[in-house]
């Protein structure tokens, strides 16, 4: 796979500052602070009301969802990797996270309904409680053992980072290490994601079968401040993790680390005759945009309430590559946009807000043919402007003086 | 039959008919009488006969005083309505004490029901002889020997002569009296799968549980508990409980309510109420008022290891005779082995089953992503459309056999048409770029899945086997295969074979071989590669449409039935080693055992056996990368 | 002294046998071509020596520690300082030729060291000597991708350099370049020469009269012949097999 062009200019005189260096990166904060600003400003918990609490969530996750694609960008248009698992982590860290949200919440709850008996509540009924609250779903009243750290925050952040960064470094382990490249990397980051969600689709795995985790969206602590407020924080806390992933990847692939690993990317055994250990640099890539994944999860599901395995399935992961390949590979910024054009237009049009085009013969109901405009719309990207709309960008930028 | 002929009198309410000749005896029966009314009964045969003894012996009959007639009855709330015995028709209904209820004596019930017994056992129609049979398998009473050995001996039937052997042997070993004879018929038992044989032994071998100060010399033990090992001392100590032989102990709920039922001035026992959140100080407040009085003692663990050491606990057979139960648990040991086996053969089947359904939605991609090295994830969606295809066919033709006739050639020409169309529009243009081709193809895939969901919606589509695809092939209780199970086994192994011919020994398959090999070479030897690459892709593509109508056959047609196989079809050439047929197969058995395999341990739960098979095949990939049949050396470098 | 000894060494794919109980020694400092028919193993020997194919059977023995290179992987065996140049030119078009001096700089190679590296001085010091060797130092801040075959033949040699190896493995250098361009080579090469060891295949026999060096024919996966080229070149079983006519 060849990629003719990347957006950040090489190293090209050496010693320069690494923003000089990369004046989009620049550009993209100045634009995301803006973004953020008005959002704010025009929000319903915060400012103007123009903006429903609603669209300042989907707005919010969008940035999410434009965090991830960036590090898919990185694994995959930089590095070579088409992962079809990194929605697995990015499922992972709003598990991680929900499961924080939901104890502590439920804790709340039970705390208050059993100081109203006649004697309070010991720790173990409280603990008892909640467990038979949370699984009396699947019909069960046990705190699973994954639980244990549930009613800690800082240990379910932990988690956010921990599980998904584990998970790959152990499964990147395995697969770089017996050499596994290409579409068969592919099939196998997939068949790791199926794996995934069919355990948790499992009711005895202590995550609450197809269930899932719910009213994420309450924030232990936070309980009183309505949804129009803590809409707003979220979307704050989605642009500066956005700003800051942004950042840390437009540092990885500057300089000479991101040379080494597009040239894994475009011919992997030749970077081993240089004398590079490939794997360690594949390992590195694909667990630190795990572990980004995983945060971009934490803050997502909050802001959707809710989590279960289908978000996980392997098809979300693929979306994820559509996303990026229409924003363009190999470029950041390609892939906030594919992330954010694709992923608001689909929320748009699913979401009966486009009006349905009537044909005389036929009539287009957006809901219905809105994939079928996507899988079709793929294949054209794919076939003529591989590098997407963020090669569009290039194009444009280039031809002014 | 005979009396079949004098029924269809004038009157047509032969069986009343009937019983009015013998009026007196069926209202008022007793031992002496019964014999010869059942006689004239049966001789006589009305339709209806048997039903009425049996409604008669379980007192369901009821005479009408004023004019002697039998009917049926329901309840009307407190009174009766009256149901005429030959047609069900009702009657009227009329207060309880307006009809007397016929109840026969125990004696005259046995005699009844021996009399059932011997005639449907002795009855010309044959299949009413096997009804009977298993009617008498499946409620087992000691009085149906006679009646079976009587019928027996008169039995001309072969078969049915066998499985009445079989059935006395059954009455035989629970209900005879003497030991020695029931322990000869348990030995016959040895080893006999079926399944009455089996539920014999376990009958023989149920067991009750019990207690006593100590171990009764006239029971026949199945196994003395120790507490703490074979029952737990809690579960011992209810049984206590349960005997009235020792106070109950109260749980963390019953004391935390006994202390809330005795709350005074903001305290419990002394103990301020909010110091009671934790079990310690809760304990100090029962006692304090078990010291008072107000509160039953609590029952610490000692006292529950000290009132347990009183009694021994164990099971007893229900069967009295030792040597009868051992020798049933004898028998029970040597069919249980024999029961593995045979459900291990079940177990093969199932693995073979899933395996060919694997191999059938592989094998296209066998051709496709294995020889041709194109990446193709609306492969499932092909599988899809065959289905699909295969469903439309039923609706326009109705008879499932000439259907399935038509609908296997013409998914094939669907998909095949399809796969040809894709290759030249999309495919052709990414052969240097697999990563794309996987991406572009999807796009396909997630399109066609869409529009198959607006033209057949969402709902599962239905896709009949013809009558002789729909039965099982019974081999014994525990063994069976269903048909179109058979027919999809022998369906793979076809295309297996057509395949290989195909690929060894056609012109194409040549070409095909060699343009995958070195494109070059082939196009400089006259091989046009865009025709072979073009073709290639149309049979893989035509054979995912087969593969979907008799996947169709087995499973549910949804839009959605194509992703749920990719998946697992790429694994399947993956596992087997990309570019060899045999590849392919030796995955498909390996994946499908597994599944089957894990299944086994687990059975409620296939969600785990999918997770762990996917699982192993990670691992698997690890230590073959290159699959089970690995091509070696230069050719197989990417 | 001996850098590298193969000895024993043999391959088989698919049961044709492409290496045939080899065994050669190479010295330090020491210029050696390697010669012989298509097929006759030349490149599937510089693929062992550089871990890409797993030998069957036999050694290859490294530096003053007579380290094993059948254990080790490929980046493994770079870092001991091992250099190979391929027979067609890989370099990565993609980047600048500046970038890919850059990466092949005998620097670090961790991911982390790589992560935090910046170039000092000496670095682009070096970088614009080895462009100057190879004739790039106008092109430095151009794609590689857009340098002619002959340009990518040099960036790749320079490449080569810039890991200062202590043993060059060199696959047919002088492919497609002209008379001048050649002779540039040979210089290069024997310069090379003079402080660590160079192994060249070529076909060309003027460019191997011109390195003056001792020369191995290898034939049907082992060595046929071996010693001045006025000395195989007149071996009558060199002639049958490889130099015909």
């Amino acid at each position: 796979m060849t990629m003719e062009t990347t957006a950040a200019p090489q190293a090209a005189t050496p010693n320069r500052s690494f923003l000089r260096d990369n004046p989009s990166v620049m550009w993209f904060i100045g634009l995301l602070g803006v973004f953020t600003v008005i959002v704010t400003v025009l929000s319903e918990g915060m400012g103007a009301g123009v903006i429903s609490t609603n669209l300042v969530k989907i707005l919010g996750m969008t940035l999410c969802l434009c965090l991830i694609a960036i590090a898919m960008d990185v694994v995959w248009g930089y590095c070579g990797i088409l992962s079809l698992g990194h929605f697995a982590f990015f499922g992972l860290g709003g598990y991680a996270i929900g499961m924080w949200l939901m104890y502590a919440r439920t804790e709340i709850v039970i705390r208050d309904n059993l100081a109203q008996g006649a004697i309070p509540a010991t720790e173990q009924e409280v603990a008892e409680a909640v467990a038979s609250q949370i699984f009396g779903v699947v019909g069960s009243s046990d705190l699973p053992l994954i639980w244990t750290f549930a009613g800690s925050l800082p240990a379910q952040l932990a988690l956010v980072v921990l599980v998904p960064g584990l998970l790959a470094l152990l499964f990147g382990w395995l697969a770089f290490r017996s050499r596994v490249t290409g579409v068969y990397l592919s099939i196998l980051t997939q068949a790791m994601t199926l794996a995934l969600s069919l355990y948790l689709f499992q009711n005895d795995t202590g995550l609450r079968g197809n269930n899932g985790l719910s009213g994420l969206q309450n924030i232990p602590g936070a309980l009183d401040v309505p949804q129009a407020i803590i809409s707003v924080w979220f979307f704050w806390a989605s642009a500066v993790a956005l700003g800051l992933g942004y950042l840390l990847f437009a540092w990885v692939v500057s300089g000479k680390f991101g040379s080494v690993i597009r040239a894994i990317r475009d011919n992997e055994a030749r970077v081993r005759f240089l004398g590079y250990n490939v794997d360690g640099y594949k390992l590195f890539v694909f667990t630190i945009t795990a572990v980004v994944a995983g945060i971009a999860g934490a803050l997502y599901y909050p802001q959707a309430g809710i989590i279960n395995p289908a978000e996980i399935a392997p098809i979300a992961s693929i979306y994820l590559a559509v996303w990026v390949a229409i924003g363009g590979r190999g470029r950041l910024y390609g892939a906030v946009i594919g992330a954010a054009f694709v992923s608001l237009l689909s929320s748009w049009l699913t979401g009966g807000g486009a009006p349905n085009v009537d044909l005389g013969l036929f009539r287009i109901v957006w809901t219905d043919w809105w994939l079928v405009l996507l899988g079709l719309g793929f294949v054209a990207v794919t076939l003529f402007f591989p590098k997407g709309i963020g090669g569009l960008f290039d194009y444009l930028v280039r031809k002014k003086p | 039959m005979l009396g079949h002929a004098t029924a269809q009198d004038a009157s047509g309410s032969p069986l009343q008919d009937v019983l009015q000749t013998v009026q007196a005896d069926v209202a008022n029966p007793s031992r002496s009488t019964v014999p010869a009314v059942l006689g004239a009964l049966l001789a006589a045969d009305a339709p209806g006969t048997v039903d009425f003894l049996r409604a008669w012996s379980d007192r369901e009959v009821y005479e009408r005083p004023d004019d002697g007639l039998f009917f049926y009855a329901r309840a009307a709330g407190d009174d009766l309505t009256l149901i005429d015995i030959d047609n069900g028709a009702e009657i009227a209904t009329v207060g309880t004490r307006d009809v007397n209820q016929i109840r026969p004596n125990a004696g005259v019930r046995r005699e009844i029901g021996a009399a059932l017994v011997a005639f449907e056992l002795t009855h010309p129609d044959p299949d009413r002889r096997i009804a009977a049979l298993d009617a008498a398998a499946r409620s087992p009473e000691p009085d149906q020997i006679a009646a079976i050995q009587a019928a027996r001996a008169t039995e001309t039937d072969p078969a049915i002569a066998d499985r009445m052997d079989r059935l006395i042997a059954l009455l035989v070993a629970r209900f005879d009296q003497d030991s020695a004879t029931r322990i000869a018929a348990i030995e016959a038992l040895r080893g006999d799968v079926s399944t009455p044989a089996r539920s014999v032994l376990n009958q023989l071998l149920q067991t009750r549980a019990d207690f006593a100060p100590t171990l009764p010399e006239d029971v026949n033990v199945a196994l003395v508990k120790t507490p703490g090992e074979e029952i737990t001392l809690a579960a011992a100590y209810e049984v206590l409980v349960a005997a009235g032989l020792a106070p109950a102990a109260p749980g963390r709920n019953a004391i935390r309510d006994a202390l809330r039922a005795n709350v005074v001035d903001g305290a419990v026992g002394g103990v301020p109420v909010h110091q009671l959140d934790n079990d310690a100080s809760r304990i100090v407040a029962y006692q304090a008022l078990q010291d008072a009085g107000t509160l039953p003692p609590l029952v610490t663990e000692a006292d529950v290891a000290e009132a347990v050491a009183q009694y021994v606990f164990f099971d007893v057979y229900l069967e009295p005779d030792a040597a009868v139960t051992a020798a049933a648990a004898a028998a029970q040991a040597a069919t249980t082995t024999k029961v593995a086996l045979f459900q291990f053969l079940s177990l093969s089947f199932d693995a073979l089953s899933l395996a060919s359904i694997f191999f059938l939605a592989a094998i296209g991609l066998a051709i496709t992503f294995g020889v041709m090295r194109v990446i193709n994830m609306a492969h499932g969606e092909f599988i899809m459309m065959g289905a699909y295809t295969g469903y439309v066919v039923q609706t326009i033709i109705p008879n499932y056999t000439a259907s399935l006739a038509v609908a296997l050639p013409l998914a094939f020409a669907v998909t095949f048409l399809a796969g040809v169309v894709m290759e030249r529009l999309v495919i052709r243009h990414l052969y240097t770029r697999p990563l794309e081709t996987l991406l572009a193809t999807f796009g396909i895939s997630i399109a066609l899945q869409q529009l198959a969901k607006n033209i057949f919606g969402t709902q599962a589509r239905p896709l009949t086997a013809p009558d002789w695809l729909a039965g099982a092939i019974q081999i014994n209780d525990l063994v069976s295969v269903a048909a179109v199970r058979v027919g999809i086994f022998v369906m793979a192994g076809l295309f297996l074979l057509l395949l290989l011919y195909i690929l060894n020994r056609t012109r194409l398959g040549l070409e095909v071989r060699a343009v995958t090999q070195n494109p070059g070479m082939a196009a400089s030897m006259g091989i046009n590669p865009d025709r072979i690459n073009m073709l290639t892709f149309g049979l893989g593509s035509g054979i995912a449409g087969v593969a979907g109508v008799a996947i169709g056959l087995v499973a549910q047609v949804t839009s959605e039935m194509g992703a749920n196989y990719i998946v697992q079809s790429f694994m399947t050439v993956v596992v087997g080693g990309v570019g060899s047929v045999f590849g392919t197969l030796a995955g498909a058995a390996l994946i499908g055992s597994l599944q089957k395999g894990i299944e086994w341990f687990n059975p409620t739960n296939t969600l785990a056996a999918q997770t762990y098979m996917v699982l192993f095949i990670i691992l698997f990939i690890q230590f073959r990368p290159k699959g089970i049949v690995a091509l070696k050396g230069r050719a197989a470098g990417d | 002294m001996t850098l590298l000894e193969v000895s024993g060494v043999s391959v088989t794919f698919d049961g044709f046998r492409a290496i045939n109980n080899l065994s050669i020694a190479i010295g330090e400092p020491e210029l050696r071509a390697v010669i012989g028919p298509n097929g006759a193993g030349k490149t599937t020997f510089m693929d062992i020596v550089t871990g890409k194919t797993r030998p069957d059977t036999g050694r290859v023995l490294w530096g003053e520690l007579s380290v094993d290179l059948v254990k080790m992987s490929e980046s493994q065996i770079a870092k001991a300082g091992i250099g190979r140049k391929f027979q067609k030119p890989t370099v990565f078009e993609d980047q600048t030729v500046r970038a890919n001096l850059s990466m092949a700089l005998k620097n670090k190679r961790g991911p982390f060291a790589v992560l935090a590296w910046k170039a000092t001085a000496a670095d682009n010091q070096r970088i614009v000597e080895l462009a100057d060797e190879v004739g790039l130092t106008e092109r430095l801040e151009h794609r590689a991708g857009d340098l002619s075959h002959g340009q990518k033949q040099w960036l790749e040699i320079g490449m080569l350099l810039a890991q200062d190896p202590r043993l060059l493995l060199v696959d047919e250098p002088a492919a497609g370049m002209t008379p001048a361009e050649r002779e540039h080579t040979t210089d290069l090469l024997k310069r090379a020469a003079q402080t660590r060891a160079v192994v060249v295949i070529e076909h060309d026999m003027e460019f191997i009269r011109r390195l003056d060096c001792r020369v191995t024919v290898l034939h049907e996966g082992s060595v046929l012949a071996e010693g001045s080229l006025d000395h195989v070149t007149k071996n009558q079983q060199v002639i049958d097999v490889y130099l015909g006519r």
